[in-house]
């Protein structure tokens, strides 16, 4: 690999990227993802995530089984919004900002 | 490594690495940034970092928000590209009740400089052509806005540095003791000295107002938030519930939940969030989201800022907050000015830990 190798195609982040944050004291994939945006594409690290971790390695001599993973969320693959939503429109953990605001005596309190 | 410093700042987030970037501005040198992880990787890296004023309450508090949002657009000047676009910000409502707020809202805030504009159904569709045609209508003001918060900390951070400013991170503070005229601070990596302690540990600030036997009220909020793949650049505002980012992505939440520092995110809040998005701007429906995040948030137990010196501790200061990203460049400045002048240009007596004893 050479310093220009696109080690997140996703995101299009190359080797001399991730070796500048790591030097700027990046530890874990997730230290490097939310200073590069490596791994936050579509795929979601699931193609750069061993690449880096041999980077991590090699730049910072940590053992492989000490670097941590990525965290993975929901979904496991990218899904349509439609999908996820239930089409109801009674909110409880969500909010609206305006919910916040509240009037007292036809005053804003 | 130097263990002796004029200022310690424990924290490297937002709020922390503003401070630290603003101290070491006029400064240079003495100053370090302990951080238990890695900046980023708490609060200020998982959020939707609205810069956000026109519809905080009270207004005194809207008002310190906006002088925060007004130094946007200098502070990029001097630190660089954090993506800062004052979009204007719109809250869309759905019911008459709401517009009745809105209303006064707009009334109360104009003496103190925020324009609120309370916009019919049709006036929000034209500004902005995909909300929901079943609005009602929608507050505006063009002070809100938005920021890239992983930029914003990355540079603060290597502001700081260029400054001459030390970082130590992987570094969680375990004890800190108060001798005349300077704290020890013990940490994982080491034992650090200072004249100045800073305690700007977001949600931690709890734990770590124990460590100096004072009580940081400051308690934990879940807020998951729901990530599309990157659309053609279609809102023009930031909404107040999603904004759409530099790169096509939107960023879909509002939700609170107490779980104390559980960062799961949960179908039925994911859900709820896709639900809103279609309800404020239905052709997100088609959109696909690739991932969902959640961050805790810090939530002061009367929700404003805790800002300034410790009663009690000389040379001992507390900055925790909600909102830090749109406070930031702000309380960096003011809490420059207390450290170094004594006191500072815009008054923060309200904001003292003070009134919670």
């Amino acid at each position: 690999m050479d310093k220009s190798t696109i080690i997140c195609r996703c995101e299009e982040i190359s080797l001399e990227e991730i070796v500048e944050v790591i030097a700027n004291g990046a530890r874990t994939f997730d230290d490097i993802k939310r200073l590069t945006r490596c791994g936050m594409g579509p795929c979601q690290s699931k193609i750069c995530n061993c690449l880096v971790a041999g980077v991590i390695h090699e730049q910072t001599g940590m053992e492989f089984h000490q670097i941590p993973l990525p965290r993975m969320r929901m979904p496991i693959s990218p899904i349509k919004l439609e999908t996820l939503a239930t089409n109801s429109t009674t909110f409880s953990s969500v909010k609206s900002v305006l919910d916040e605001v509240e009037l007292e005596d036809g005053k804003v309190k | 490594m130097e263990t002796s410093y004029e200022t310690i700042i424990i924290g490297g987030g937002v709020v922390g690495s503003s401070i630290a970037y603003h101290l070491s501005e006029r400064n240079k040198e003495g100053i370090v940034v302990l951080d238990k992880k890695f900046p980023l990787s708490g609060t200020s890296g998982s959020t939707q970092a609205w810069v956000w004023v026109h519809n905080k309450t009270p207004s005194w508090y809207a008002e310190f928000s906006m002088y925060s949002a007004e130094l946007y657009p200098y502070l990029s000047k001097k630190i660089g590209d954090v993506e800062y676009k004052r979009t204007g910000g719109l809250s869309p409502f759905f019911s008459e009740l709401d517009r009745e707020k809105a209303e006064r809202l707009a009334e109360a805030y104009e003496p103190i400089g925020i324009k609120i504009k309370v916009l019919s159904r049709e006036e929000a569709l034209e500004k902005e052509p995909s909300l929901n045609p079943d609005i009602v209508g929608a507050t505006y003001s063009s002070i809100d806005g938005n920021v890239n918060p992983f930029r914003l900390v990355d540079r603060y951070m290597r502001a700081a540095k260029k400054n001459g400013v030390q970082y130590s991170t992987y570094n969680k503070v375990t004890e800190i003791q108060k001798l005349p005229g300077k704290f020890i601070v013990r940490a994982e990596k080491g034992r650090f000295e200072c004249k100045n302690l800073v305690l700007a540990g977001g949600t931690w600030s709890r734990e770590l107002g124990k460590l100096v036997e004072v009580t940081i009220p400051i308690n934990q909020l879940r807020g998951q938030i729901l990530v599309t793949e990157p659309l053609k650049p279609f809102l023009n505002y930031t909404i107040s519930g999603l904004r759409q980012a530099f790169n096509g992505e939107v960023l879909i939440g509002y939700s609170m939940e107490e779980e104390g520092f559980n960062r799961a995110t949960t179908l039925d809040v994911i859900q709820e969030t896709a639900n809103m998005a279609i309800h404020y701007v239905p052709s997100l429906r088609k959109a696909k989201v690739v991932r969902a995040f959640s961050g805790i948030r810090a939530m002061p137990e009367d929700g404003f800022p805790i800002l300034g010196k410790i009663p009690g501790v000389e040379n001992l200061y507390v900055a925790a907050m909600h909102s830090g990203v749109t406070l930031s460049p702000l309380v960096g400045t003011l809490m420059t000015e207390l450290i170094l002048d004594g006191e500072t240009s815009i008054p923060i007596d309200r904001y003292s830990i003070s009134r919670f004893a």
